[in-house]
């Protein structure tokens, strides 16, 4: 904001020279100090963006007053009204005036206190900001006080303070949010949207307080009610729907475990989805650390790290983590939204998140089904949109009833899914490498379509049954127009895609190979023969295969040699945009792979991961780029789609299939296998 | 026209021609096979012409009793069939173009099938309307098969290195010699051939094409026969004519050449390997062979240890997952130092096939540096190691 709004913005009742505020340098006016309602304003703009930012900041003071039982209560998406109601400890009467000044809170006495911070909010400031752009009111009543009182405000006007009726507990209501800041109140959305991000905030709250009871009221109406004293899991569940209880798996980690030094730093529970449940964009991550909702660019790395190669590399997995620490160890006070937060030990944070995530991941058979769109409907409603909640059992809220309607539309998406499984869109989707250009189009899967409707597990797939089931070997598989391989498991039936079947294998071959150690799957392996990490098998080349490329990817060639070592390239530098290549891996000569758009295209990318700047020398770091590489190898090396395969081919093919961990999907993402179970095969033929 | 000829003759011709006729073409004149019958002082002659736009034949046989000269064009898969599936007790075949139908005739078979206007066929290079020559020789059809059997396996497959697609055909006074790589292995043959005085030129190279050098041993039967070779600003031309009869020449297949720059092999050849083995050709490829069993896709390389004390090679392989292997050979010849070396196996295979030699001269410096096999005079081969992991 600038001087010019400072004239049109006073108010009644603003005193100049008030020590509170700051001063704005214009290049003709004189020097002034901001009213404090100014002031107040500028500083909301930060904490109150929208009603969902007023929900957020009277959730947690609620909270931090201890309530047991938080009903929100909204009117035209909080535009029009925002009420929230707790049972807490309330605010003395005396009090309540000193509640809605700026930097006065209950909360933190000293700066000592900044270091370990254990409530949600600590600046001061909610209250006061929400009170400068709103017209607002408190009542509340402590344990102690014989009735309760009320405070109302307008703009920074204290209208009236009085008695009142009412019980234990606080009621702060907000409304006609920004009626004096039009600039504001234009960027407000429709009250749909708004309501949608206020409920948003309302479940991811929920989520991280499982203790407390939760109801949210939109326009009269019940939306969500959660009982308080559940357990995390059915706090979860509740609010993103039980029926998505089989494709969740359960993490549980403390970091002790891993670091002695940090014992006991961080703990960390919860739920996170099957790669089928993954999204476009970050909405299916919940994260709270110590009760605080967070959005954390060190956990949501390492989130989408333990995916790698689960799902297709744009989409997000959907996670729920509760994690507590000592707060001494995260500092909160970063931006007074509080969704950011700093860790002292990050790479503590991201190896526990990242390790957690990975073991459940791994014990799980992460087939896709075919099953059950409606879910993963429901599912996508009930995070983001009103009225698909979960509502607890015994609840007298109307259960949603299944009219022809719905079942119309039911029907109408089950064929639309039928469709955009079996017919080809234009190309092939995501890069799918296809060795053949025409021919067998007709019958490719669309898997970007596949994996955005293929929502449901089978239930037969607990997460807690986590070895693979077997592939039952009466008949032989059949590989359909070349691209498919067909077989059956005791669950019904398989649909594999050779190339990215082959492509995992031939990736966790690679990866066995260079990082040492990690699993080799193959049945006939000799027992005991611990596998060392060696580079890849290189060819030496007659002379060197000059790869022009960018400047930034030819200062990469020294930064990034101990890896390029590792895959069997040797190159150097020869001027400023031209690389010398001597040495190739032999397995990449022999599936055809060029040398110089090869290496051109690794340059460009480490360029683009980083190594320009210098070497990684971090080990997960080192271990994430080899992953990348070898990926990008295996792709390169696997057999592609059209290509015809022996029947020895395609048996190796999947006796490994069992054996490999995430064999599921191939390292970009897609699904290597769909599983069409017999209630998938029943349904389809209308057998009940 | 019409035209009564061999079945058999005509049968292994449509074959050769047939072989680089592209079998699906957007333009079906371009899938065919041109069928010339002319008659010249009483000797008729029926010429099948091909071509895939790059490389092109035509081939002329002479055992045919040309009853009417003229031109059909048919789709030359067709013809083949049809040739093939004919009864083989039938000696000759009839043809005969009656308007727009080819009709082909056995004993008891009739086939139509429909021709297209001639004018239709795409046009062939011609030796005679060729401006830029820039070399002009013979070569006896043996040698020339020798250079190109030594050399055309070491070509690389479908590489956007345009240059070494193909192999480099080098003229320098009577010195011709053919050279190919893949970038991991380099083939070099030489021959020297009769010069003729009036052709001094300074050296010449191109590069041909392997789909050419190809066609080319598939219609070479007879070594004696001389190869006239012309080398022009972008094409080569090869003549098959048997002596005295260049002017009507058996077969004429002629190609575009590749451009680009062929590597400069003259440095890629090493001068200063200091040990220097002779082995058996045949117990080395034995031993390659065994050796190669034991290796996959991972682990391609064969570890070849040359002991001096023994004159013995001790090869070795290993393939993770799947077992070892160790093959031991007595060495005829050593001098020098003990060395271990690494090599895909295929490739030292490629080479020993190709060789007639009872003996191969192993020239090897270091593990990373080339090692160099010879045989004979005429043949050089570098082939790049592998690096194993120790």
């Amino acid at each position: 904001m600038h001087g010019g709004a400072v004239t049109t913005q006073t108010t009644p009742g603003t005193t100049p020279g008030d020590p509170v505020a700051g001063t704005v340098a214009s290049a003709r006016k004189p020097i002034r100090v901001l009213s404090p309602l100014v002031a107040s304003q500028i500083a909301a703009g930060e904490v109150v963006e929208r009603p969902a930012s007023v929900v957020k900041e009277l959730i947690e003071n609620a909270l931090d007053a201890h309530g047991t039982r938080i009903v929100v209560e909204l009117e035209q998406g909080g535009i029009e009204l925002i009420r929230v109601t707790d049972d807490g400890q309330g605010i003395a009467e005396g009090e309540l005036r000193l509640a809605l000044t700026p930097h006065a809170t209950s909360k933190v006495a000293s700066a000592d206190e900044l270091e370990h911070i254990g409530t949600m909010g600590f600046r001061g400031e909610a209250l006061a900001s929400i009170a400068s752009v709103s017209r607002a009111s408190i009542r509340s009543r402590t344990p102690q006080a014989q009735g309760a009182s009320i405070i109302e405000a307008e703009g920074d006007v204290i209208v009236a303070v009085r008695p009142a009726s009412g019980p234990i507990g606080t009621s702060v209501t907000v409304r006609n949010i920004f009626f004096n800041t039009p600039a504001r109140r234009k960027f407000l959305r429709t009250p749909a949207t708004e309501q949608g991000r206020c409920a948003e905030v309302v479940r991811e709250i929920a989520i991280a307080h499982p203790g407390v009871g939760f109801a949210l009221i939109v326009d009269g109406r019940t939306l969500l009610d959660l009982p308080a004293g559940q357990t995390p899991r059915q706090r979860v569940l509740d609010v993103l729907g039980k029926e998505l209880s089989p494709q969740l798996l359960e993490v549980q980690a403390d970091s002790g475990v891993q670091s002695r030094a940090h014992a006991g730093v961080l703990t960390l529970w919860g739920l996170i989805g099957m790669p089928s449940l993954a999204r476009g964009t970050l909405s299916g991550q919940h994260v709270a650390l110590n009760g605080r909702v967070i959005r954390d660019r060190t956990i949501q790395h390492a989130i989408k790290e333990a995916y790698r190669g689960l799902i297709e590399p744009g989409r997000h997995p959907t996670a729920v983590l509760l994690l507590e620490m000592d707060p001494r160890g995260v500092d909160v006070n970063v931006h007074p939204a509080k969704t950011e937060v700093r860790f002292r030990d990050s790479s503590l944070v991201h190896g526990t998140v990242l390790s957690a995530l990975r073991q459940a991941l791994q014990g799980a058979d992460l087939t896709a089904s075919w099953q059950a769109e409606s879910r993963g409907h429901a599912f996508a409603q009930g995070l983001l949109g009103p009225g698909a909640a979960g509502v607890p059992s015994g609840d007298p809220l109307p259960r949603p009833v299944v009219t022809p309607a719905v079942r119309a539309e039911e029907a109408r998406r089950f064929v639309e899914g039928f469709k955009a499984r079996y017919q080809s869109p234009g190309g092939s989707p995501g890069g799918y490498p296809s060795a053949q250009a025409t021919g067998a189009t007709s019958a490719r899967i669309d898997f970007a379509a596949l994996q955005a409707a293929t929502a449901g597990a089978t239930p037969a797939t607990a997460p807690q049954t986590p070895e693979l089931l077997s592939i039952t070997p009466t008949t032989r598989p059949m590989q359909v127009h070349n691209s498919f391989l067909v077989t059956q498991d005791a669950q019904g039936m398989l649909i594999i895609d050779q190339h990215a079947l082959h492509e995992r294998v031939m990736f966790q071959k690679l990866l066995a190979r260079v990082l040492g150690g990690a699993s080799v799957p193959s049945a006939d392996a000799p027992a005991g023969s611990a596998p060392v990490p060696q580079p890849l098998e290189s060819q030496r080349l007659l002379t060197q295969v000059v790869v022009h490329t960018e400047p930034r990817a030819v200062e990469v060639v020294e930064h990034a040699r101990p890896l390029l070592e590792r895959l069997g390239i040797e190159a150097r530098p020869l001027g400023p945009a031209s690389v010398g290549v001597s040495s190739f891996p032999t397995f990449l000569f022999d599936r055809n792979v060029e040398v110089e758009p090869f290496v051109g295209d690794l340059l460009v990318k480490l360029a683009g991961d980083g190594w320009a700047e210098g070497s990684i020398t971090d080990p997960a770091a080192m271990e994430g780029a080899l992953a990348e590489v070898l990926d990008m190898m295996a792709c390169k090396a696997a057999v592609k789609a059209g290509n015809q395969l022996s029947d020895m081919e395609v048996g190796e093919l999947l006796a490994t299939r069992e054996s490999i961990e995430r064999i599921s999907a191939c390292p970009h993402g897609r699904p290597t296998s769909v599983r069409l179970t017999m209630g998938d095969l029943e349904k389809l033929f209308h057998r009940g | 026209m019409k035209v009564i000829c061999d079945r058999a003759a005509l049968l292994e011709a449509a074959n050769n021609v047939g072989s680089i006729i592209p079998a699906r073409s957007p333009a079906p004149a371009l899938s065919c096979v041109k069928l010339n019958a002319t008659k010249a002082g009483g000797v008729g002659t029926l010429t099948l012409t091909g071509t895939d736009a790059e490389v092109s034949i035509q081939l002329a046989l002479s055992k045919v009793d040309v009853v009417q000269p003229g031109v059909a064009v048919v789709m030359a898969d067709k013809l083949r069939a049809i040739l093939s599936a004919i009864d083989d007790t039938d000696a000759t075949v009839t043809i005969e173009l009656d308007d727009e139908q080819c009709h082909i005739k056995g004993s008891r078979s009739r086939f139509k099938l429909f021709a297209f206007p001639s004018a239709d066929f795409p046009p062939i290079a011609d030796l005679a309307g060729q401006s830029n020559t820039r070399a002009s020789f013979a070569v006896p059809a043996g040698v020339l098969m020798r250079l190109i059997g030594r050399t055309a396996f070491a070509t690389a497959r479908e590489t956007s290195r345009f240059a070494i697609n193909g192999v480099l055909l080098k003229k320098d006074g009577k010195k011709l010699e053919m050279v190919a790589t893949d970038g991991r292995r380099l083939a070099l043959c030489r021959a020297t051939i009769k010069e003729k005085g009036e052709e001094k030129v300074a050296s010449t190279s191109c590069i041909i094409p392997t789909r050419a050098l190809g066609l080319l041993q598939r219609v070479a039967h007879d070594p004696e026969v001389a190869v006239g070779v012309t080398i022009t600003d972008n094409r080569a031309f090869f003549a098959f004519a048997e002596a005295g009869k260049e002017k009507a020449p058996q077969a004429v297949v002629s190609t575009t050449l590749v451009e680009g720059a062929f590597p400069q092999y003259d440095e890629v050849i090493p001068k200063d390997q200091d040990k220097k083995i002779t082995a058996g050709r045949d117990d080395l490829a034995r031993a390659i062979r065994q050796a190669s069993v034991l290796t996959n896709e991972e682990s391609r390389g064969v570890r070849l240890a040359f002991n001096v004390a023994d004159k013995s090679l001790k090869l070795s392989s290993r393939a993770p997952e799947m077992g070892e292997s160790e093959i031991e050979l007595g060495l005829s010849g050593y001098e020098g130092e003990n060395i271990e070396i690494s090599f895909n196996p295929q490739f030292i295979a490629d080479a020993l096939k190709t060789m007639d030699e009872a003996e191969v001269l192993i020239e090897l410096k270091a593990p990373n540096k080339p090692g160099l096999f010879k045989a004979g005079a005429d043949f050089l081969y570098v082939v790049m190691p592998v690096n194993l992991p120790t």
